[in-house]
């Protein structure tokens, strides 16, 4: 035991000492968890994207016009562009013709025209255009998602508004007038509420719902709309009851964040092993009276020492950053944090074993690392993922200690109800040591 | 009497036998020089010595015990070839991690650490990283980390590697010291001058057999008057025994 506790001190001053492994094992995981905050809208009111250029024609020139391109514009994820620079400094309003050379100038990559039939058109409904670069598929799928999202949050009102254009065409203005009094005095006698209102609202098209401008960024309060009149979807949450919509995504992404990072640093830690080879400072200890036993212990508990506090370090720069709740939950966290620590510092072990020099082990090491990471769930929830690749996961250590994380975290799961994770963490590492070890013995590493 | 008994020892990787039927024995108090060209045997020979490697044939035997007891470990001290140093630590702190593995501490191994930093010249820097070291101070400390659990005998394997003629100097006075005061040393060497100063007797391995063992007097006796000098010199003997073509 002696042994290992002087080679896990000399390892922990060889961190200490070693400027740019501290940078890599906290800074840079730190600074990478605040980017990814960044890129996944955790800093913003809204989560999600934000100020996507979108190039918008309003070709129909009419009030229904007018309100979905104020729809968009209220939409946080849209930056909406309506017209360019011109002579003299004044701005033109963009025309259908233009869109192809701005795309091409990556002025944006997505445009909405609204042709003069938009609203209009002797069809029931809305006519409108997409023009895109498709340029990235992903990005292609979000905006017209979003796109579709303002569309239909939209669509009720105009579509009232233009219903009533309609019946205006073939009643007459006093006819269709006359019809909508009666039919706002036939509803306030039924159902209550001002005639008048009522009235004003049947006109406009606006028969009980709100504009989504009116009711909040996104339609995302839109209650009364179209939709929700015709569906009703109670939302009832068993987990992430009062948390932010910030805080919700990041307790879910960090996890996987500070996992990947870990695997990076113990990787790292392993493949010293191989400069303490090259330099026959595995000689000089095995010659004197340290076991190969001591040698491989030492690696791998200082690699878990390392990882706990890697761990540790980037959930509470979650907390700080993101508003994560740790505290009620330390002891469990800390029983995870281990389990996965120690899962990854006998991968890295693994990784050593396996590898006949430093730079394998760094190849190995990235492609073990980040195909472990993807398929993990790291990156993405893994429902994801295709069915198959979705049963590998769960052979990952990545796959169970985000499974634990989420536990504690999210489920806030009490010390026993952590068993499953934990001991499937602690069985792999078990598995993963043993399996180094009978490759250690084979290798030419103690030679 | 004997400290070191190598008795027919055999060496095998695979299908290459890297040391053949090597019987070798050393005296307490020997300085023994081992010359051989690259890829000779030579540091298979002091693996098997150190008890890093099991012999496939023979046994080694330090002070009466087999390489690799405890006991034998503790009588003997290595010096590797390569720099088997920590470049983020310091000089004090390496000595200290190779003294705790030896099981020294507290006082006896503080004083140990000092001792032996005083010895080469080490002491105004002992608190500078490793890494700031120019090579002939690497060397020095790479030789002193062997010497920590004051071992009876010590395997020095081309201890002066690249270092400039002043750290090499400090060396020989070193092991010239220890020698004198008892210690055993077996130093590998590709330098004739270095064994012809240091060595009070020689082994030349080739292809992993022992060709020639005897004292440099013994040896120079046996070398044919060959060389470009008209001289008779170690190093005639060695190319005569070992060939002219180059080794990789």
């Amino acid at each position: 035991m002696r042994h290992i506790i002087v080679l896990v001190r000399k390892d922990l001053k060889h961190f200490v000492r070693d400027r740019a492994a501290l940078l890599l094992t906290f800074l840079v995981p730190f600074a990478l968890i605040a980017l990814f905050g960044f890129i996944f809208g955790l800093y913003g009111s809204h989560g999600g994207p934000a100020g996507i250029n979108v190039g918008v024609v309003d070709a129909s020139g009419s009030p229904d016009g007018a309100r979905l391109v104020a729809a968009l514009k209220a939409e946080p994820a849209f930056n909406v562009i309506t017209d360019e620079p011109g002579p003299n400094g004044t701005r033109t309003p963009l025309a259908e013709k233009d869109l192809d050379r701005l795309i091409r100038a990556d002025r944006f990559r997505f445009a909405l025209v609204l042709p003069p039939d938009f609203s209009s058109g002797d069809n029931i409904g809305l006519h409108v255009k997409l023009v895109e670069n498709p340029q990235n598929n992903i990005e292609t799928q979000m905006v017209t998602g979003l796109l579709q999202k303002t569309l239909f949050t939209s669509a009720p009102r105009l579509i009232g508004a233009h219903l009533q254009s309609l019946a205006r065409r073939e009643l007459g203005s006093d006819r269709l007038d006359r019809f909508d009094r009666r039919m706002a005095q036939t509803v306030a006698s039924a159902f209550g509420g001002d005639e008048q209102q009522i009235y004003a609202h049947i006109r406009d098209g606006a028969m009980g719902w709100t504009a989504p401008a009116e009711a909040g960024a996104g339609g995302a309060g839109g209650t009364s709309d179209f939709m929700s009149r015709i569906l009703k979807i109670d939302t009832v949450k068993v987990a992430g009851k009062g948390l932010s919509d910030r805080t919700a995504t990041a307790t879910q992404l960090v996890g996987g964040w500070a996992i990947q990072f870990l695997l990076f640093a113990v990787a790292a830690s392993a493949v010293s092993l191989f400069y303490e080879k090259d330099h026959g400072i595995f000689q000089r200890l095995l010659a004197g009276s340290c076991p190969r036993s001591a040698i491989l212990c030492s690696k791998f508990i200082y690699g878990m020492l390392i990882g706990l506090l890697q761990l540790l370090v980037l959930f509470i720069a979650g907390h700080f950053l993101f508003g994560i709740h740790l505290l009620p939950y330390v002891p469990a966290l800390v029983l995870m944090c281990l389990g996965a620590a120690a899962a990854c510092s006998a991968f890295g072990m693994l990784l050593a074993s396996v590898a006949g020099s430093q730079d394998a082990a760094r190849g190995l090491s990235t492609l073990a690392i980040l195909t472990m990471s993807a398929i993990g769930g790291a990156w993405m929830p893994i429902s994801l993922l295709p069915a198959a690749v979705q049963q590998v996961s769960k052979l990952t250590l990545v796959y169970w200690s985000m499974e634990g994380f989420g536990k504690v975290l999210w489920l806030h799961a009490a010390l026993a109800e952590l068993l499953v994770p934990f001991g499937i963490l602690a069985g792999m590492t078990a598995l993963i040591l043993a399996i180094s070890w009978w490759r250690f013995n084979r290798s030419t590493i103690f030679d | 009497m004997s400290l070191l008994n190598v008795t027919s020892v055999t060496v095998r990787y695979g299908a290459l036998t890297a040391l053949a039927d090597i019987d070798l024995t050393i005296d307490a108090g020997e300085f023994f020089g081992l010359l051989g060209p690259n890829g000779a045997g030579k540091s298979t020979l002091m693996s098997t010595i150190a008890g890093l490697r099991r012999p496939n044939e023979g046994a080694v035997a330090i002070d009466g015990r087999s390489a690799g007891d405890p006991a034998a470990r503790a009588a003997l001290g290595l010096v590797p070839q390569g720099l088997a140093l920590y470049p983020d630590l310091t000089a004090q702190e390496n000595l200290e991690i190779f003294g705790a593995l030896q099981g020294l501490g507290g006082a006896e191994l503080r004083e140990r650490v000092a001792e032996l930093l005083k010895a080469v010249q080490l002491e105004d820097r002992r608190h500078d990283v490793v890494k700031s070291y120019s090579g002939g101070m690497k060397r020095r400390l790479n030789l002193a980390a062997g010497l920590l659990h004051r071992p009876k005998l010590l395997l020095c394997d081309e201890p002066t590697v690249g270092v400039d003629p002043q750290s090499r100097n400090a060396i020989f006075e070193l092991l010239e010291r220890l020698n004198a005061g008892g210690m055993t040393i077996i130093y590998s060497t590709h330098y004739m001058e270095e064994a012809s100063r240091l060595c009070s007797r020689i082994g030349i391995i080739d292809h992993g057999r022992m060709l020639a063992l005897g004292s440099l007097d013994g040896l120079l006796g046996e070398a044919r008057e060959v060389t470009i000098l008209q001289r008779p010199s170690l190093e005639a003997k060695f190319l005569e025994l070992t060939g002219r073509a180059l080794r990789e």
